[in-house]
Order: C-alpha cells, then structure tokens, then sequence
C-alpha cells in the first residue's frame, strides 16, 4: 500500500500548486495563457481528488475527479477557446479598481484572514487533522481569488474564467471539508456547465468589440491590414 | 404522483413549442402550461392531505407543504396573467423589429422551462438541490432578458448572471457548512430541510451563524437586497416588460424562500440573537437605497423596479422581527407584492410601447397626453401606484400596517426611521405619476405621436390582476388565516 505519508505531502504540494495557478490567473494578460492555466489548475484538482480518494478510498472521489476532468480540463477550456477566437481578442489589459500587483498582495492578506476565520469557525467540529483544515483555507482563497479577478478584470471573458476559478474553489472546499452525496455534486456540474456555455455565447455579443475595434482604427487612421492584429 | 403531473404539463407544452410554427401556438402552449399549473395546485390545497406524502414526494428530495404550495400557487397565477400579456407584447416586438422571428422558439421555451425550475424549486426538500434549481432560474431568466439581443439587454444579463451566481457559489459555501455541521450533530449528513428542522436546536451556535452568513449572500443576491441589488433595475427595466413582471413578482420570491427556509432553522438555535438584528440592518439599508434611487428616477420601468427593492427590504425587516405575527404578514405581503407589481409591469409595458425612445431604455420616459393615450394603463399605474405605496382598501395596506405594528414593538426608533423612508418612496412614485400625467400637448398644437392600439390580450391580464388585488385587499376569509397559520406552524416560528 501506498504510504500515507507520502501521499500527505503529494497533496499539500498539489494545494500549493493551485495557489499559483489562480495567482498566475489573477496577473495575466494573455487570454490564451489564461484558458490553458485555468485548464491546468482543474488537472491540478482532479489529481488531488484522486491523492484524496487513495487516502480515504470513497468512491465518489473517483466520480468526481472523472467529471471533471471531462468537463473542467477539456470541455470547458475548449469551447472558451473557441469563443476567443471567433471575438478575435487575445489579451486583457483593461483592469477596474485593482491592478495586478495589489490583487496579489491583496490576496495574500485574504489568505491571512480566512485562515484565522475559518480556525474560529471549524474549531467546533471535532478531530479533523491538519491537512483538511489547510485544503478548506486554499478552498476558499481559492474563491475569493477568483472573485477579485471578477472584479478587477473588464472583459466579460476574463470573468467568466474568474467565475470558474471560484468554482473550483468550491469544489475543493467541498472536497476537503465533507462529502456530498454524489447525484448533488454530479448535477451541480452539469448545471455550472449549463451556466458557462451560455454566459461565454452572451459574451460573444458583448466582447465582439468588432465596433469598438473600427472605431479605434478610424481614430488612429490605422486602416490596413498589419495593425489589425491586437 | 402530483409532482411528475406538473413535469408532464411542462414537457407537453415544451414539445408543442418545439413543434409549432407560428406565434400564437407557442403562446397558447404556455398559457395552457401556467393555467394547467394553477389548476394542479388548486387541487392539491383543496383536495389533499397537505404536506403530501406519496410516491416521488416523500422522497429525500422533494416534498409539498403549504409554504411550497403557496409559492407555487402565486408563483403560477403570475406566470398565467403574463403568458397572455406577452402573446400582445411579443407580436409588439416583433412588428417593431426588436425581436427576431428565429428567437421566438427559444424564448417561449425558457419561458417553459422557468416555470417548471420554479416548481421543482418550491417543492425541493433537499436544500441543494434548491440551489440548484435557484441556479437554474437564473440561467432561464438571465436568457429571458438578452432575447432582444440589443447591447444593453446582453449587458445586463451578464451582470445579472455574475452577480447571482458568484454570490450563489458563497451560499453553496454555506450549504457545505450547514451539512457538515448536522454530520457532527446526526453522525449522517443531510441537507433535508425537514430532517435539519427536527435536529435544529442542537446545533452549535458558531457554525449556524456561519453557515446562515454565506447562504444569505447569495439568495439576498437574487432578491436585489441591499450590496446586491445592483443587477435588479438594470435587468428589471431591459427586458421585455411581461418578463420584467415574471422577474419582478416571481423570481425575487425565490431569493426571499430561501432566506426563509433556512432562517427558520438557524431561529431554533441561539444564533437567532446575532442574526435578526443583522437581517433587519440589512433590510433598512435596502429601504434607504431604493428610497434614494427612487427620487430622481425619470424612467418608470427603474421606478417601479427599484419599488420591488424596496419591498424586499421591508420583507426582510419582517422576518427579522420574527414573532409569529409579523412571519404571518411577511407571507402575505409576499403575495400582495408580487400581485401588485405584476399589474404595474404590465401597466408600464404598454407605456412602452407608446412612448418608446429609438435610442435607449436608459432615457427619461417622454409621458405625454397619457388619458387620451392610453387611459387603461394610465389608471393601471396609478392604482397599482396606489396599492404598492400601502393605501386602504388594497391588501399591502395590511400587511404593512401589521409588520410596522410588530415592529414598533420591538424598537420605537426603528419605526420611526422606517415610516421616514416608506413615506420618501410614496412621495418619489407620486411625483413621477403627477409630473408624467399631467403632460399634455397644447389644443391647438399638433401632435406627432401615434396611438399604439393595445391588443386585448395586453389589457385583459391586467383588469384581470387589479381586480384580483383588490379582492384580496378586501376580502379575508377564515381559511386565508388558517392557512397562513400553517405555515407560520411548519416553519416554528
């Protein structure tokens, strides 16, 4: 069998793996970086819910990491990939309130406060080890990272990555603090599924800056064919 | 059994829709739905043993007691009134160009599909799988609104999904809380709400309070309460206007449940102390900024959507209060307001299209020779204007007279600042009827605008819903009371 130990310190390498992906999410520019880094933090996912399932062997780990790797690593990524390059915009430099620097600053601050947070609230549930206590703290900075690039970020795009990351954050929480029943969690998807595909066709509308684009041209008189590429 | 009735209703209109090709039939397909939908309901409250137990609803996941029923009933009476209000506003839009002939299938589909999310929603036992089908109202509803697929409509719908669902995802946070805390008390985990309720008491104070904290952001997320309210005027005033009444007298009703349910079990814990006084902070701070955003509002739509935020407020002042006197006039209120603020969206859909600016739903409304224009939706607007600010005779008089009255019992201060802030909202919604009615073009001076001939079915939904209001507001029959008790019992208030 597979030391506990071992797998123990695999899992507590995979949660700061996420931390990095979600702060490589949060200072991009490049959209296409950003679809194949959201695409690696849910690989990341998968493996941890498998490191989980070797630990506590439930069988509804194993169901989960399936899902979602079909729908998380593959599906989703594709179509976003997809839709950008039918709006034609490849980089996001446009940012409200927060630029990139301060929101990885001010994410570390809000790790600091949701560890003394959720270390006052879970003290009350009896005999959880160290390492669910520390899954749940990157479970939901994970969420509230991907809530400031929500915030920060302009492009409706860009949110809807931000959204999913703060999904994922979710999930892991779920992971590491309890275990749902597995036709709640199997539906949950298929409706964030649901919930994506049709924001990403809405913001096709709305990034399609074509008009924006033209405008831009006409300001700069720059019509011609080699500074059409962004 | 009753509940695969309703999913068979929604699949059979659903597969006529499909099948249709012309306008009307889709319409009539979804009038039939929301009517097949009333009468089912009517059934069960009359003829069953409420809460229903039999096959598929005493399950784990769904169930019927009188709270769901009642939803259910408003929710699908709404849903009737403007399915047939829509067959004249849809064919409006479609003379116009705003919407195209291709998007009719999809729209009276997700329309479908709404109402069927809305019941499974009311009738869900298990609490995630409410969310889930609160998660899946807002799709609906979210596509609902960009069907005119001008800019402004995308726009808004896209906020309204960000809004809703980030915050929804912090109220699943909390469900994951809720879950693991009976998992301590039970030994098994259960979301069940009437499991949860049994057991409530014994729960720890601290992760009640946590979990009530997370799972109110997201629903006060879909209710327009206060930090969040800020998608509900846009989306409100952007969509067509039938589906503005659905949003306005439907959807927020789903937001305003959930805080409800699962008040009621964090209420039997010691948490209760913490949290009434924060829900009532909340509640005011609603009250105050809809009474603000209010006073200058030159667009009706936005007035009277900004009206549903602060009725939501005054809602969850309510349930803050939490006597069983105050829970019992909060669920009518429920009703009255949702009533009521279908009949002025329907009022103010047929100002739109009267008066619609070319350029944007954003612009000041151009009211002019209203009574020789459009008197019915004149009078609409202001006896609906009447009724919502809480006149006699109208049923949010009562419900607001009682909750102000439990109110002032528990703080004097809190009344007083209350009666300040409802008396700013009366005063913004009459200005805007005085300023924009009395506009009137001079005898001698030409006029360029032409009267749109409302259709039949644009007027008849909304004769329909003033009459409907004001029988509640003057009739209160014994079983109303015994009813609403019931509730108030099932949620041990």
């Amino acid at each position: 069998m597979i030391d506990t130990a071992l797998v123990q310190g695999i899992i507590r390498i995979l949660l700061v793996c996420i931390i990095i992906t979600a702060a490589y999410i949060i200072s991009t520019r490049n959209l296409l970086s950003l679809v194949s880094m959201y695409s690696l933090q849910s690989v990341t996912l998968v493996c941890l819910a498998l490191a989980l399932w070797v630990l506590e062997s439930s069988p509804v780990l194993l169901a989960i990491a399936a899902v979602s790797l079909v729908s998380k690593a593959i599906v989703i990524p594709y179509f976003i990939a997809t839709i950008q390059e039918k709006i034609r915009i490849r980089r996001d430099i446009e940012f409200h309130f927060l630029s990139p620097t301060t929101s990885l600053l001010f994410s570390m601050a809000l790790m600091l406060v949701v560890y003394t947070v959720l270390s006052h609230i879970l003290r009350d549930i009896p005999a959880r080890d160290n390492l669910f206590f520390f899954g749940a703290v990157i479970g939901i900075s994970l969420m509230l990272m991907g809530m400031m690039v929500m915030l920060s970020r302009k492009r409706a795009i860009t949110k809807v990555l931000g959204f999913l990351s703060m999904e994922n954050g979710v999930l892991l929480f779920g992971m590491f603090v309890t275990e749902l029943p597995f036709i709640i969690e199997f539906l949950i998807i298929i409706d964030l599924i649901i919930l994506v595909l049709l924001t990403t066709i809405l913001t096709v509308g709305i990034d399609s800056t074509l008009e924006d684009y033209h405008k831009r041209l006409h300001r700069f008189r720059l019509v011609g064919g080699t500074e059409e590429r962004p | 059994m009753i509940l695969l009735g309703y999913i068979m209703a929604a699949l059979a209109a659903l597969a006529a829709i499909v099948l249709s090709s012309t306008h009307r039939r889709m319409n009539a397909a979804c009038i039939l739905h929301a009517a097949l939908t009333v009468v089912l309901t009517v059934y069960v409250l009359l003829f069953q043993q409420v809460p229903v137990a039999s096959f598929l609803i005493g399950s784990h996941f769904f169930f019927m007691d009188r709270l769901g029923l009642y939803e259910v009933l408003i929710a699908s009476v709404i849903f009737t009134c403007a399915a047939v209000y829509a067959g004249g506003y849809v064919e409006s839009l479609l003379s116009s160009k705003e919407l195209d002939q291709g998007s009719l299938k999809l729209f009276y589909s997700s329309w479908t599909m709404l109402l069927l999310v809305l019941v499974l929603a009311f009738f869900c036992d298990n609490l995630a799988l409410f969310w889930i089908c609160a998660e899946l109202t807002t799709i609906l509803s979210a596509l609902l609104v960009a069907i005119l697929s001008a800019r402004e409509n995308i726009d808004a719908a896209i906020k309204y999904i960000f809004i809703a669902s980030a915050s929804m995802l912090f109220s699943f946070v909390g469900l994951i809380f809720l879950f693991e805390t009976s998992r301590t008390v039970l030994g098994t985990g259960t979301l069940n709400w009437t499991a949860l309720m049994q057991h409530a008491s014994a729960f720890p104070a601290g992760m009640a309070l946590a979990a009530f904290a997370l799972v109110f952001m997201g629903f006060a997320a879909k209710s327009g309460i206060f930090p969040f309210h800020t998608w509900l005027p846009e989306a409100h005033a952007k969509a067509p206007s039938a589906v503005s009444a659905v949003l306005s007298a439907v959807l927020l009703n789903v937001g305003i449940y959930g805080i409800l349910r699962v008040y009621a079990i964090v209420h039997q814990t010691t948490a209760a102390a913490t949290i009434a006084p924060l829900l009532a902070v909340f509640g005011f701070f609603t009250v105050g900024i809809a009474a603000f955003s209010m006073l200058p509002q030159k667009n009706l739509k936005k007035l009277v959507a900004f009206s549903s935020v602060e009725n939501m407020g005054l809602i969850l002042i309510g349930i803050a209060v939490s006597t069983p006197l105050a829970i019992f006039w909060v669920l009518f209120h429920i009703m009255a307001h949702s009533l009521t603020k279908a009949s002025l969206f329907f009022s103010a859909g047929i100002l739109h299209r009267q008066y619609r600016s070319r350029l944007s739903t954003d612009a000041d409304d151009e009211i002019r020779d209203v009574f020789r224009l459009q008197p019915l939706a004149a009078w609409g607007i202001i006896i609906g204007g009447l009724a919502i600010t809480g006149m006699p005779l109208f049923p949010v008089f009562f419900s607001k007279l009682f909750i102000l009255r439990e109110l002032g019992q528990a703080s004097m201060p809190a009344l007083f600042l209350l009666l300040v802030l409802l008396f700013v909202i009366a005063s913004a919604l009459g200005y805007f009827v005085i300023a924009a009615f009395c506009r009137v073009t001079e005898a001698g001076a030409s006029s360029d605008i032409v009267p749109y001939v409302t259709p039949l079915t644009m007027k008849i939904p909304l004769v329909l819903l003033i009459g409907l209001i004001i029988i509640t507001g003057v009739v209160f029959t014994r079983g109303e009371t015994a009813f609403f008790e019931g509730i108030v019992q099932e949620l041990r208030f």
